[in-house]
């Protein structure tokens, strides 16, 4: 089968598209073109850029709630666009509504798995890449790790990168854990968790007795060394946010978490946890501005993905929320930030590809009956 | 200004008013028409249609609109894993609908006879429900987590902290305190319109409070703790924010199932045929409970006539 390609920090540097002057285009547009301009075309009509017409609404769905507030401001002031956001917890809420015939939602921060089914059901505008400055902000690796193509038209712009890593509680670990295997560790009974997500936890089992996480060939060893770990564990954490509070009351000390609630957890609460990418590997998958049809302010919307694509703002997304962007943003960065962000090159990362329906399948059935067990 | 005659003739609309009356007086069927449509129109609409396309749905594979096939139902009732979730969810809910009853029972039976400022009571039963369900379950979080409030409270008066956080008490509490609203308006409104006079003529004749209270109290108010033993079941069997925040390893109820197949698994036809089965048993389980609820009881008038 195909596989995206793995990748560490070196090659996403080296391979850096160069940048455009992020203010070009603020300084071109000018106000906000207000009325109805840009709800009657897609952005692929859009042939020169800065557009020369936008409407000055835009409603975006982004679950990076504290950049989206910075954004909404940012942007709002910066183009005389009135900006409102409605954040989810769940892709299914913005996806759902699609189905249902969009109308009101001109932008979505999308995750892949969830792009490829948009795309499959022809829910998305395809985007003008080749006329949008910050498209070349976009590094190519990142660019190739992502799903978000089909037959030679784009349908997103990667907004972040997300890994599933280890995070553990450096009071406890004099360094980071080499292996999954500590989420097995009896002497830490009571003191791991997992995620209460059949996927994420099941390949994270996969990769810990030495399976392809995406397409593993025991399943049954899968579901045996997950039912073997649940004694062991405080809890499976369903909720973000309740997985993040694990770590900073100390309940837990070693568990997958995002890279993100890692950063807000360290950076936010001072939490003392750091992650890691284990030896058998870590899962990631990337983020996505999508513009879905029905958008009321395509164009508006279209700028403002390219906005949001620009470096300073690119960096912003990471200083409020701890995910990696889409966008090189090295030289944007305090030390500090740049040490949490940077991925160690040996770092054995694999693609969060889309599974197949039997595999998710299985992986649904296993994680019901551990949970179950 | 009018003449007199002007003033007593009726107006246009009045007079056309009249008319419709007189018309729906001639028209009675039409007039049970008018009248029950509405709200039979937005029954029909809002949950017949979409229980509807559930239904449809689940005899399809895999996907909407993918082919026709009996095999979501016949994964579900044929998975000893599924069947012991549902078992289990169950039992759970039975738990949570034993104890809410109880509490919410008690509650409203103190604050109607023994309290004086009902108003404020009732105001401050449904206080909760003005704040976000998922808010409330942080809040139990706080609470009931190692060194929370609870914790800390036990530990200010000498006792050992308990850290019920992600245990089954505690999937329990913060069922009861979501649900308690639910049960006690009900109690409440039952116990209300109980004619007080009944109470004392049972003392009269020797009965003491508990021989009253089953006799007499518990018979008389039974409509009211039926509708709020189905007003707490039926949320609780299909729960899955609870059990997620506050239970351990071991809480899962059928409603996580069921939400995993939507938001995670992308098998909404098998979702939706779990939620079919589920709102089958759901019925069952409530319309034999009102019937038993009625012999339970003591009967009601018909059996005593």
């Amino acid at each position: 089968m195909s596989r995206k390609p793995s990748f560490g920090r070196r090659e996403v540097l080296k391979t850096t598209g160069a940048a455009l002057a992020a203010g070009t285009v603020a300084g071109c547009l000018g106000g906000g073109g207000g009325g109805g301009g840009g709800g009657d075309r897609v952005p692929m009509d859009i042939t020169e850029w800065p557009p020369e017409d936008f409407s000055s609404n835009l409603n975006m769905m982004n679950w990076y709630d504290s950049w989206a507030e910075w954004a909404m401001e940012e942007f709002g002031n910066e183009y005389d666009v009135e900006v409102t956001n409605e954040g989810f917890s769940s892709p299914d809420q913005w996806y759902s509504r699609l189905q249902a015939g969009n109308t009101e939602i001109d932008n979505i921060a999308a995750t892949t798995n969830w792009v490829e089914r948009s795309i499959n059901n022809d829910f998305l505008h395809e985007l003008p890449v080749d006329v949008m400055p910050a498209w070349q902000n976009v590094t190519e690796n990142i660019k190739e790790a992502s799903s978000y193509q089909q037959d030679g038209s784009t349908y997103a712009i990667p907004e972040a990168l997300v890994l599933y890593p280890l995070t553990y509680n450096t009071d406890h670990f004099d360094s980071a854990p080499e292996s999954w295997g500590v989420l097995w560790d009896e002497s830490l009974e009571g003191e791991i968790m997992m995620w209460d997500n059949s996927t994420v936890s099941c390949q994270i089992a996969a990769m810990y007795t030495g399976q392809d996480p995406i397409s593993p060939s025991d399943f049954g060893e899968i579901e045996e060394v997950l039912k073997q770990q649940k004694p062991l564990l405080r809890t499976y954490w369903g909720d973000y946010e309740q997985g993040m509070q694990l770590f900073v009351n100390e309940d837990v000390v070693a568990g997958p978490l995002t890279m993100g609630r890692t950063y807000t957890a360290r950076f936010s609460e001072g939490a003392p946890v750091n992650y890691t990418a284990p030896s058998e590997g870590a899962m990631f998958t990337s983020d996505l501005f999508v513009i879905p049809k029905g958008a009321p302010n395509p164009i508006t919307s279209l700028l403002f993905t390219n906005w949001a694509s620009e470096k300073p703002n690119a960096a912003q997304l990471f200083e409020t929320m701890g995910y990696k962007p889409g966008v090189d943003i090295q030289s944007e960065l305090s030390e500090q930030d740049r040490e949490f962000t940077t991925w160690p090159s040996d770092w054995n990362l694999v693609f969060s590809e889309t599974l197949s329906d039997d595999v998710r399948s299985r992986y649904d059935e296993i994680w019901t009956a551990v949970k179950a067990a | 200004m009018g003449t007199e005659t002007e003033a007593r003739t009726p107006s246009g609309s009045s007079t056309r008013l009249t008319e419709l009356v007189d018309f729906f007086r001639t028209r009675p069927r039409l007039k049970k028409f008018a009248i029950a449509g509405p709200p039979y129109g937005v029954l029909v609409a809002f949950f017949a249609l979409p229980l509807l396309a559930m239904l449809v749905i689940s005899f399809q594979e895999g996907q909407i609109n993918g082919p026709w096939t009996l095999s979501n139902y016949t994964d579900f009732l044929g998975s000893a894993t599924y069947l012991t979730v549902v078992w289990r969810t169950f039992l759970v809910t039975v738990q949570v609908t034993v104890l809410v009853t109880v509490v919410g029972y008690t509650l409203a039976y103190s604050i109607v006879r023994f309290s004086r400022r009902t108003t404020l009571l009732l105001l401050l039963v449904i206080l909760p429900f003005w704040t976000s369900y998922i808010i409330r379950m942080y809040a139990w979080i706080n609470i009931l987590q190692s060194g929370g409030v609870l914790d800390s409270t036990l530990q200010l008066v000498g006792l050992p902290a308990v850290g019920l956080l992600y245990t089954q008490p505690a999937v329990m509490i913060g069922f009861t305190y979501v649900w308690l609203p639910l049960a006690v308006l009900p109690f409440y409104a039952s116990l209300t319109n109980m004619d007080a006079d009944l109470i004392e003529a049972a003392k009269d004749l020797g009965a003491g409070p508990i021989k009253t209270f089953f006799t007499v109290t518990l018979p008389m108010t039974k409509n009211g703790v039926i509708t709020g033993v189905i007003l707490v079941f039926i949320p609780t069997f299909g729960s899955f924010i609870t059990p997620r925040l506050l239970g351990g390893t071991n809480n899962i109820m059928i409603g996580m199932v069921i939400e995993n197949q939507f938001k995670s698994a992308f098998n909404w036809p098998f979702g939706a045929a779990i939620g079919i089965v589920i709102s089958a048993v759901v019925v069952a389980l409530l319309v034999a409970g009102a019937r038993s609820g009625g012999n339970l009881f003591g009967g009601g008038e018909r059996d005593r006539s």
